[in-house]
This record gives C-alpha cells, structure tokens and sequence, in this order.
C-alpha cells in the first residue's frame, strides 16, 4: 500500500477522533456528568390539612442521587384566594437545615403541581432528609394545602403502597396514615463525567502506537490483516459504489415518482398510524407524530436491509460462479443502499421536526452513533440470513414472520411505559430497543442519552455484527457449492 | 506467476440435495444423508511463468472449467494452493453481470467494476468500448430491449478493453454476426499475443498448436502430461484415435 496514503490516512483519523472526543464532551454536556433520577409521586388522593401556624408538617425523604436540585409537589387552596407565605425547608438527619423556600401563597393554584427548583443542588448526607412544611402567618381560613396519598399505580392498577412508619407524613410530630405526594429530581455524579478527558487521551494515545505500528509493517512490507481490509477496501471501493448505484437505480426505475418514494412511504405509513393511534386507540405520548416517525423509519430501514442482504448471495449467484469478488460485498452494498433510503426519510422527519415545532438542539448531531450502530446491527443479521439462505431457502419465509415479530416487540407506535417489567429484560436484549430509544432522547427531549444507553447500544449491535460476519466467513467457501 | 500445488478437489454429492431445514433435520436423525465423494480435480501441480501462453485440453467434463475458477478465485480447493500474482480477469462467461433495468451506458461501468477495472480506466476507455460494440445511440437505452446479440457485442467489448496480467479464456469467444466474430477474433488473438499471461481452454487443436507455448492435458481430473505443444498435442490425439 502506498505510504503516502497511509500516512495521510493515519492523520487524518488522529485529527478526526481528537474533533469528535471535544465534540462528544461539549454536545455531551450535563448527561455525560450527572444521572438524573426522578422518583414517582403516589396518586394524589387526600389532603393533608390546612397548613396554618399551629399546624406545622414533616415528611421524611429519601431520595436515590446525591445531590437534590428539585422537589414538585401538588397543592390545593380550598377554592379561595389565600395570603401569606409557604415555607418549605429542607432539614438533614442531625436536624440542621440545609435549604429554604419561601412560597408566595398566592401564586398557588388549586389542584395543580407547582415545582420547587434548587439550581445549585443540595448536597444531602446519607440521601435522606427531611421536607418541614409550615405557614407562620397563615390561620385557619386563609391557607393552603398539599396533596398526600397511599397508592401508587402499577400499569393499570392502583395498590395501596406499603408506607412504613417513618415514611408517614408528620402532622405537629403525630405520624398521619398517608405520605406527601411529592417528585423528588435527584442527580447523581458519574465516574464516565471524571474520568472522561483521562479516558480519551488513553484512547488517542492506542490509536497513536496502533498508527506507527501499522505504518512500521507497511514500510517492511510485511503481512498484516488490518492492512489488508484497507487494501481491499480501496480496490473495491468502485466496485461498491456502483453496486449500490445499482441496487438505488433499479429500485425505482419504472415508477413515475421515483426518488420520491423513499421520502413518501415513511411519511404516509406514519400518517396512517397517526390517525389510527390517535382516534381509534388512544395515546398520550407527548409530540406523538415524531416520536411515531422515528420508530417507523428505524423499523422500515431495518426490515429493508435485512430482506434485501437476505436475497443477496442468492440472487447475484449468476456473478459469484462467474467472477471472484469478496463475497460480503454483496450483502454489504445491500445494506448500504437501504442505508441511503434511510437518510433520505430523514428529511421528512425534518420537516415534520419543523411542523410540529420540536426544538431542533445540538444534540441531534449524536444522530450518525445511533445510525452507525443501526447499520452494523443490519449488516450482521443480513450476512447471517444471506448464508442462511443459501442452505436454506425457508429462511426468506421464516424471516418474514421474526421480522414481523421483531417489530412487535420495539416499542414504534405504543409508549415504553405500557411494558410490564417481567418482560423488560427481553425488550433489554432488542438492539432495535436501545437505538430507537436513542433517537428519541436526543430528537424529542434534545438532549444526550445517559453514557449506559451509548454502551447498550453499542454492544447489542455489535454482537449480531460479529456473529454474522463470523456464520459468513465460516460458510462462504461452501455458497458456490449450494447455488 | 501463476503456481498450482497439488490441487484437489472434492465434491460431496447428496444423494437428494436437501433444501429445506426440516428435511435436513429429519434426514439427519435418520442418518440418511449418505455422502458420494467425487474428486472433480486431483493432484494438479504446474507453475507458469509470466508471459506464456498456456493451453490446456482435455475431453468433456476432464475437469478444465473447474481448474480455471480455482485459479480465478471462485472456488477453493480442497487440499493443496494456488498462487497468482496480478490482475486476473476471467472471460468464463460473458455480460453475467448485466442488469436488465440499466442503459448500455450504466452497465459498462457495473460490468466494468466487477471486473475489477478502476473509475478512471473506465472513463478513459468508455468510448473505445461504444466504439468497438457498434453500439451507437443504444447505448442510452435500457438493455432490455436489446437483442442477444447487442448484449454479447457489449460484453465482449467490456470484458476485451483491458490489458490484465493474467487471462483466462475459456474457448475463444467469437459472437455476432459474422463481421463482428472475425473483428473479435482478431482482438483475442492481439490481447493474448500482447505478452499477457494467458490460460486458455479450447476443444480446436489448431488454435492450442498456433497460440500456446505450453500444455496442460487433464482427464477426469489427473493430470496426463504438461509440457510442450507439439508433443503434447499429438499424444492427445493419438489417445483420441485410440478410442
């Protein structure tokens, strides 16, 4: 291989991870640092009472991070106009208090929850503390109340919650027989946010050695693997493009609008689904029409480069008893013009990003990770099914029912939160979970994914990757005997 | 160039080829798949060196068309190794990648790039390939409404406009009508005239006697003798007259 090229080619790729690595940690941002945890507030049944000078309240609370930057709570004012303050403090296990919020009571409204933000976060000792509620100026008559209650919901159901005495709400130290309906948004501190600038240097300095290494063995003109995948990568780099010029071409050839089609069928098949989820069957899921969208355009890629890498070794047999080319050429250029489809029907999620008025923020640049690992999930499980169907002609039928099956159960057009937990270990081993999920967090809530969500995806979808390419090497020898 | 070690190869031939998972699964419980060994290729051990032309004969079914893909590439063999050094283009069978659906224009350059030919060779030679398929203005047309014998003028002319390190014929291809076969002839004969390496399949002792400077006899799939034309090919015929 030519030395220049490898050189250019080495710095190019050092140059290019040390961008990324800056890019990742600035769009990355607060994710990459805290976990956010948010616990679930019990279902508002009761109040607790008119809170009023004499009437002081204490709730303990625990809560799962480390530091506490917002409590929400729901209050009610009786259906009258009420003066005075609300004074919430939060006070730690040795009874001193850490923080105060004054509540004007007349900003209150009745029945609805109001949040109560801690922008610097509180550090808590042991997590637990407790929330002192009282009104010095108010009296009977002119004050307000909170919600409290002793069940939660679980999917459709609501149980009592088992509320042990400590977790009783304290009414002047009298334990009452219900809890305080309050959120508590807790963050806690990574070790991927500390570590991360170490860990990157880590990784450029193995890319570094790895560089010279490679660099060394081509100038003594030595044998090695990793070389010889860019050598064939760059002979048939040509032979790729046209197959997947080809594939695109005959796809639409014969029909009047062509091209069009690849931005049409997502945005019709989402219309579909639109109307009969938000009509016939019911769904409460915020920005509905994007949230339906990406799921629909993540399933159509993966079931489109999955069925046509299937055919792939079979239906090029005429080419590969005739003329040698790496064989995984065939099911990787499939993959690769369904890939293109695929960023075609992102211009219609563009403009339904744009209709629907969803904030477009930076963190939609962390768009190609889960497309990267969309694609290599797709390619593995096409060389699998490509090998398969050489032995096998079933596997073209029986893939038409798993596939079927595999959209069932990713989560395209209900909400994640109709999944029992019995089940979720199973949507947990779905790569097709993990990457929707990650579109969705960084297109709808426009922020980045928590560092485990980038891991996840990246091993569910690397694991079928190695396991077809590895069932593909294994059995290639053997397709021009079957064909 | 081109060193064929003790080549071998086997075929495992089922007696009914199962095609369907639950067959394959029924048939293996019952142990009735039932393997016949078949050595398409054994021991075949020659070396050529750059810039021979190579013949190799053999009657129907000896083995030659499998000797040719393994040196391709193609299939792989059983025992022993093969070791080619540069570009190898087979003409085994022509336009086997053609698309129906793409112009003549479009299918050059697929059909190009699956030979193995580069971007830039095929830019530089596409107007010597239209010129030498007297294709003309179809060439913007779909191949599908082309006749038989545009689609081989086409490939013939793709596969032909190269100057590879190593080719591999597989009988001297002559198609189209009779202009367009004695134009083609006559571009086989320059192409493997021209200092190529040159493997080359042929039934026509006469052309085996005018082009190759060695030959290699198979027959059902041993080697009979490799060495020099003349005596080569007379021994074969003597064995033909045998029969």
């Amino acid at each position: 291989m030519n030395a220049k090229k490898l050189k250019k080619g080495c710095i190019i790729a050092l140059i290019l991870y040390v961008i990324l690595a800056i890019m990742f940690y600035v769009i990355g941002g607060q994710q990459l640092q805290y976990r956010t945890v948010k616990t679930d507030m019990l279902n508002p049944s009761m109040v607790i009472g008119e809170i009023t000078k004499e009437n002081v309240f204490e709730q303990s609370l625990k809560m799962e991070g480390d530091i506490l930057t917002e409590l929400s709570l729901m209050g009610a004012t009786y259906q009258r106009e009420n003066t005075g303050t609300l004074s919430l403090e939060i006070v730690d296990l040795d009874g001193q208090i850490l923080a105060k919020r004054d509540i004007k009571v007349d900003t209150l409204k009745d029945n609805e929850v109001f949040h109560v933000p801690f922008y610097d976060g509180i550090n808590i000792p042991e997590n637990r503390f407790v929330l002192r509620i009282s009104a010095p100026e108010a009296t009977e008559g002119n004050a307000v109340t909170l919600y409290a209650g002793n069940t939660v919901s679980t999917s459709r159901y609501e149980v009592s919650a088992p509320i042990s005495i400590d977790d009783k709400i304290k009414l002047n130290g009298q334990p009452q027989e219900y809890m305080l309906c309050v959120d508590i948004i807790s963050s806690q501190e990574l070790l991927f946010g500390q570590y991360y600038w170490y860990g990157a240097l880590a990784i450029l300095l193995i890319l570094v050695v790895f560089c010279i290494y490679l660099y060394r063995k081509n100038q003594n003109k030595m044998h090695s693997r990793i070389l010889n995948v860019f050598i064939v990568m760059e002979r048939y780099q040509y032979l790729i493009k046209q197959l997947v010029a080809r594939d695109f071409k005959t796809k639409y050839k014969r029909s009047v609008l062509g091209i069009f089609w690849s931005f049409l069928n997502p945005l019709l098949t989402m219309l579909v689904q639109y109307v009969i989820f938000s009509t016939i069957f019911k769904s409460d899921i915020p920005n509905f029409a994007v949230y339906l969208l990406i799921g629909i355009v993540c399933y159509s890629f993966f079931s489109e480069a999955t069925t046509m890498a299937l055919g792939a070794i079979v239906s090029n047999a005429t080419l590969i008893t005739k003329v040698y080319v790496p064989k995984y050429i065939y099911p990787l250029t499939r993959v690769m013009s369904s890939a293109i489809n695929f960023l075609l029907a992102m211009i219609p999620l563009g403009i339904v990003l744009v209709i629907t008025r969803t904030p477009i923020k930076p963190a939609i640049l962390l768009l190609p990770f889960a497309v990267i690992c969309l694609f290599m999930l797709c390619l593995g499980i096409g060389m699998f099914l490509a090998s398969s169907m050489v032995f096998f002609r079933d596997t073209q039928f029986l893939w038409g029912v798993v596939s079927m099956l595999w959209m069932y159960a990713t989560p395209i057009f209900y909400p994640e939160t109709i999944i029992a937990d019995e089940i979720m270990p199973i949507y947990k081993c779905n790569p097709l979970y993990h990457v929707v999920r990650f579109i969705r967090i960084i297109i709808i809530d426009g922020v980045s994914p928590e560092p485990k969500a980038y891991v996840l995806c990246l091993i569910t979808c690397i694991i079928p990757l190695l396991i077809g390419a590895f069932v593909f090497k294994k059995s290639q020898d053997k397709f021009i005997l079957n064909l | 160039m081109i060193t064929v070690k003790n080549v071998s190869i086997r075929y495992l031939m089922i007696y009914d080829r199962v095609k369907s998972i639950k067959e394959y699964i029924v048939q293996k419980l019952k142990g009735e798949i039932k393997y016949e060994e078949f050595w398409a290729l054994k021991n075949i051990d020659f070396e050529v060196k750059k810039g021979e032309v190579v013949g190799i004969i053999g009657h129907n079914g000896a083995g030659k068309s499998t000797l040719l893909k393994i040196i391709s590439g193609i299939l792989k063999p059983t025992e022993g190794s093969v070791n080619v050094q540069g570009v190898v283009v087979p003409m085994l069978e022509l336009g086997s990648g053609f698309d129906q659906d793409l112009t003549g224009r479009e299918n050059i350059f697929l059909n190009g790039a699956i030979l193995g030919y580069s971007e830039e060779f095929l830019k530089e030679k596409y107007d010597e390939i239209v010129e030498f398929s007297e294709l003309g203005k179809f060439i913007e047309i779909p191949l599908r409404n082309y006749s038989s014998g545009m689609i081989m003028r086409l490939a013939f002319s793709i596969a032909t406009v190269v100057n590879p390190d190593i080719l591999i014929v597989d009988e001297i291809l002559a198609v189209g009508d009779a202009d367009f076969q004695a134009k083609s002839k006559a571009r086989m004969m320059e192409l493997m005239g021209g200092g190529t390496t040159v493997l080359f399949v042929s039934h026509t002792l006469d052309q085996i006697r005018e082009m190759c400077d060695k030959v290699l006899w198979i027959e059902h799939g041993q080697m009979q003798a490799f060495g020099e034309t003349e005596e080569i090919c007379n021994k074969y015929e003597q064995s033909c007259i045998g029969e």
